[in-house]
Parts: C-alpha cells; structure tokens; sequence
C-alpha cells in the first residue's frame, strides 16, 4: 500500500464515524446551543436574547439545583476512601479475597433503575430497614425515610456508592499490583513501618488512580444521577432533589419549556468543560 | 510470637471485608427472596426468607406484562446497537491506531473530545429530529441514538488497545498485497478480538441498562425495553413491592449473567482508562 493509498484508507475509515456524530452529536449541540436564546415548544421558536439565562439565574431554581448537586459532590471524597481502604484490605489478599473483589463489582452491573427502586423498597415505611431497627431495638429510631428530603438524599447517595464501590476497588487494585515488588522489599528491610509504606509508597504511586477515580465519579454526579433520581424520589418533593440533568428533562418533556431546558443544557456543559479542562491541567502537572 | 499477629490481623482483615460483602450482596438476596413471596407475606415478613416457593410473581410478569416480549425488544435493540457500533468503530480505531496520514492526531482528539460533551445538550434536538423524520416510537431511533454516542469511547478503548498489535504482522500482509478488507477480515479483527468483546460487553451492559434513551424514544408499551418497562409499567403498581421486586430481578439477570461469565474482560477493560 503506498503511501497515497493509507492516506485514503486512512480517511474513508473514519469517515461513517464522523459524518454520524456530526449529525447526531455535533448539529444537536449547535442547535441546543442557539434554542437557547429562543422560547421554543418544539414545533415555532422566538427569539428572547439572554432571557432564558435570566430565568435561569432569577428564579430561584438554580441555587436549588447547584445545592442538590453540590450534596452530591461533597459525597465523592467518601466512596473515594471508602474504595481506597477496601482496595488496600484486599491487596493483603487474605483468603477468599478473589471472591470478595467479585461481590464488590456484583452492584455496578445493574441499572441504576434496578438499584433505585431496590432501595426505595428497603426504605419504605414497612421496609427491610424499619423492620430490622425494630428488631434489634432500635424503635425509636425508625424515619419515614422516603418522605424527608436529608434521608431521601442519603439513600440516593448510599445507592450511589454501593454502585461505585467495585468499580473504585478495581481501579486501585490494579494501581496498587503495579507498584513494583523490589520498591517494597527494599522499604521493608530498611525498617519502615506498615503505615509508613502506605503514606510513602502506596498512596503516592496511586495519585493517578485517585485521579482518574475522582474524575469519572465528579462528572457522574452531574450527567449520571438520572435514573437514581427518577427511581427513589422522582425529584421531588418540590424540586427539592432535583440535580440539572433531571431537571432538564423535566423542562424539556414533561412542561415542554425547550428553550428554558436547552439554556440549563448549555449551562450543564460548560460545568463539565470545567472539569475536564481541571483534569487535563492536573494531568500535565502529574506526568511532570 | 509475630506470626501469631500477623495472622489475627490478616483474620481480621477477612472479617472487615466478608461484612463488606454482606453489605453489598444484601440487597440482591432480599430482591430474590421478596420476589417469590406473595405480597401479604412480604408485608408481614419482609426479611424472613419465603417460606414456599411461590412463583406467581413470575407468572404474572410473563403473562400480564408480556415478558418475552420485553427481553426480545431489548435483546434486538442491543444486537442491532452492538453490531452498528463496531462496523463504524473498528475501521476508525485501525486507522488511528496503525496508518499515517496527516492530521491523523487532529482527528483523534476531535473524536476523543465528543466523549466529554454530557448526553442531555443533544437530547432534545436529536428528540425532535428524530420526530421530524418519523423515527420516534420506532426501534431505529433508539439503535441510532444508542450506537453513535458508544462510538467515541469505542473507538478510545479499541485504538489503545489495537496500538500494541506487532507492526511486522501488518508489514507482512501489506507486502503480500493484501486488499484492505481483506487485512481487516483475516488479521485486524481476529487480533483485536479481545478489546472488541470487552468493549462490547460495556456497551451492551449500558444499552441493556439505559433509562433515558428508550424512555424518551419510544412510548407504545409494546416496544419498551426491559429497564423502562420496569421503571414505568411496573411502577404503577408500585404499592405491589414483590412484583416490583420480581421485574426488578428479571431486569438484572442478564447483566449479571454477563458478568460471571466475562468477568476478567471488565477488569481489563476497566482499568484501560485509568493507566492509559
């Protein structure tokens, strides 16, 4: 094949892939992009300037939305140390800990429709949860947990974790089998102690999982909490759990507001440029 | 002396993550256990395991709210997605994986960069587009929508993976004169077979797993997928928790089949983005 020749072959490989993202991806983006300037059902469009952004900013809805997904966000450093210390447990691979590393993973498998739904049976007033509190002489602590918003939002983040737990554990895990065996030995016949090796060896030569990790679970808890929501609290009461990618589908197909929902959109894009744009300067600074 | 410390600090260890473990299966029990209960038993016992075995939660599932159907819908939705996905995949992967052409690496961080863009800002526009050509409530939409947002990350996983095939093999069929599809048949594909049946075991595990997609697309109750079937039919029956249960049970199998069986593919798999 000469060289003229991989260049075409080159080309025409990638061309369905571009040409189809452009039509599905691309012109929708462009097309969000300027409907959000518009009020706009679906069918005619009108031209409003900034209007929509005004909205957005005004009525009140946004301090609400920032602050569910800011609940959400704070609660990333915990699964975060929650895997970190089950993914150092494990690496002492005491016995059945193969089997133990596949039951962590079992949850992450599932729909977030089968995990939400699941918990809000457990949590219902007659539930697993009540019953057992009961049981063990807890009484007085039993909550109708699906009807005040704090325990609504714990159960939406205790589902979060449990759905994210296998995928942490697996991500330090092999991190944690890459860090060289000589590295180890030599720490271990200079006297240093466990804790020691942990906070020099261990966690240093894990800050790119970490990373990684805290990366993929930050930009989740803004694009990926929709079927979670939609299972256990619907986003209510009120918007009261709403994050803003629910709340974009609420606008855009259950009030049909598409103009006001292409404006949240465009918010919501620029929030996840931000943190990519974060990861990619953290990125340089770690390869350095 | 320190062997004996050792050892009850490595006991101890196996306690902390076997009670981690219940933790995590717990969940999966009681959804089994529920979903052979009749609903009064599930009320008045809702953690005791049932106490016959009673399938008519099942039944009712398969009969009622035309089960089969559901699993065919998805399984022929994930097929179509699956296969669209890779024709338009592989090639792409190969080529920024093993040719060079200019503006090769320009094309690349375009192609990686749509992987960032969330879901939702191209939802409703594709929504309407989709309703313009006549598209919506029919399978077409969900396929297309489901195959061309999975090809960028396709696409991630299959080039860093296809970089690390020999070069003197693809030299070889090169010299011989090979047509380029039949490189692509006889070497490309064989070799890179593991990435595409770890990549496509995400892909399908997502599909199968989808809300918002086929919950938006389609409306007739006849051509729902499982998961919005269980999230929207069944969910009016919501006060019935062991038929809830029970859909909700039927909806995991799959994956979790998937899951025992390819196992090592998704750790490999995984971890591709991590250490990259």
């Amino acid at each position: 094949m000469s060289l003229k020749q991989e260049r075409w072959v080159g080309l025409l490989s990638l061309l369905p892939a571009f040409v189809l993202l452009a039509i599905f991806v691309g012109y929708p983006m462009f097309n969000t992009f300027f409907h959000s300037f518009t009020k706009w059902d679906g069918v005619t469009s009108v031209f409003v300037g900034w209007d929509n952004f005004r909205n957005i900013l005004s009525n009140g809805d946004l301090p609400l939305m920032l602050r569910n997904n800011l609940i959400f966000l704070i609660s990333v450093p915990g699964i975060l140390l929650i895997s970190l210390t089950v993914s150092v447990l494990l690496h002492e691979e005491v016995k059945g800990w193969r089997f133990f590393r596949s039951v962590y993973y079992l949850p992450a498998i599932l729909s977030s429709v089968v995990i939400g739904f699941l918990a809000k049976s457990m949590f219902t007033n007659r539930g697993v949860v009540n019953t057992l509190l009961e049981k063990v002489g807890l009484g007085h602590f039993t909550v109708d947990w699906l009807n005040t918003v704090p325990t609504e939002f714990m159960i939406l983040i205790l589902c979060f974790y449990w759905q994210t737990l296998g995928q942490g554990t697996l991500i330090f895990l092999s991190g944690l089998s890459s860090i060289s065996n000589e590295l180890f030995d030599a720490a271990k016949i200079d006297g240093t102690s466990w804790r020691q090796r942990l906070f020099y060896i261990v966690i240093p030569s894990l800050y790119p999982a970490i990373f990684y990790f805290t990366i993929v679970n930050v930009i989740y808890v803004f694009v990926g909490l929709f079927g979670l929501v939609y299972s256990i609290t619907g986003g209510g009461p009120g918007y009261e759990t709403t994050p803003i990618d629910y709340m974009i589908y609420i606008q855009a197909f259950k009030s049909g507001n598409m103009g006001y929902a292409s404006a949240l959109s465009v918010f919501l894009f620029f929030i996840v440029m931000f943190i990519t744009w974060i990861q990619l300067k953290i990125s340089k600074r770690l390869e350095q | 002396m320190k062997t004996a410390s050792i050892r009850s600090i490595r006991f101890i260890i196996f306690i902390a993550l076997a009670i981690i473990a219940i933790l995590a299966l717990y969940p999966l029990i009681y959804m089994a256990f529920s979903s052979m209960k009749p609903t009064l038993e599930y009320i008045k016992h809702p953690m005791a395991p049932p106490q016959t075995w009673y399938f008519d939660n099942f039944q009712a599932l398969i009969y009622r709210f035309s089960l089969v159907r559901l699993f065919g819908n998805t399984i022929l939705y994930v097929g179509l997605s699956m296969v669209a996905c890779l024709l338009i995949s592989i090639p792409a992967a190969y080529s920024f994986a093993k040719l060079k052409y200019r503006f090769r690496n320009e094309f690349y961080v375009v192609m990686i960069a749509t992987m960032t863009i969330p879901g939702v800002t191209f939802i409703i526009p594709n929504y309407l587009l989709m309703s313009k050509i006549g598209w919506t409530d029919h399978i077409v939409s969900v396929v297309v929508i489901w195959a061309v947002s999975a090809v960028p990350s396709t696409v991630f996983l299959l080039t860093s993976l296809m970089r690390g095939m020999p070069d003197e093999v693809l030299e070889a069929i090169k010299m011989d004169g090979a047509k380029y599809y039949q490189a692509m048949t006889k070497i490309i594909l064989p070799m890179s077979l593991p990435g595409v049946v770890t990549v496509s075991i995400f892909n399908a595990t997502n599909w199968w797993n989808d809300l918002l997609t086929p919950l938006i697309y389609l409306q007739s109750d006849n051509l729902k997928t499982v998961t919005v079937a269980v999230a929207t039919v069944l969910n009016r029956f919501s006060s019935d928790y062991p038929l809830l249960l029970s859909g909700l049970l039927l909806a995991s199998l799959p994956p979790i089949a998937i899951y025992i069986i390819f196992q090592g593919y998704i750790r490999k798999g995984l971890v591709v983005g991590a250490v990259k």
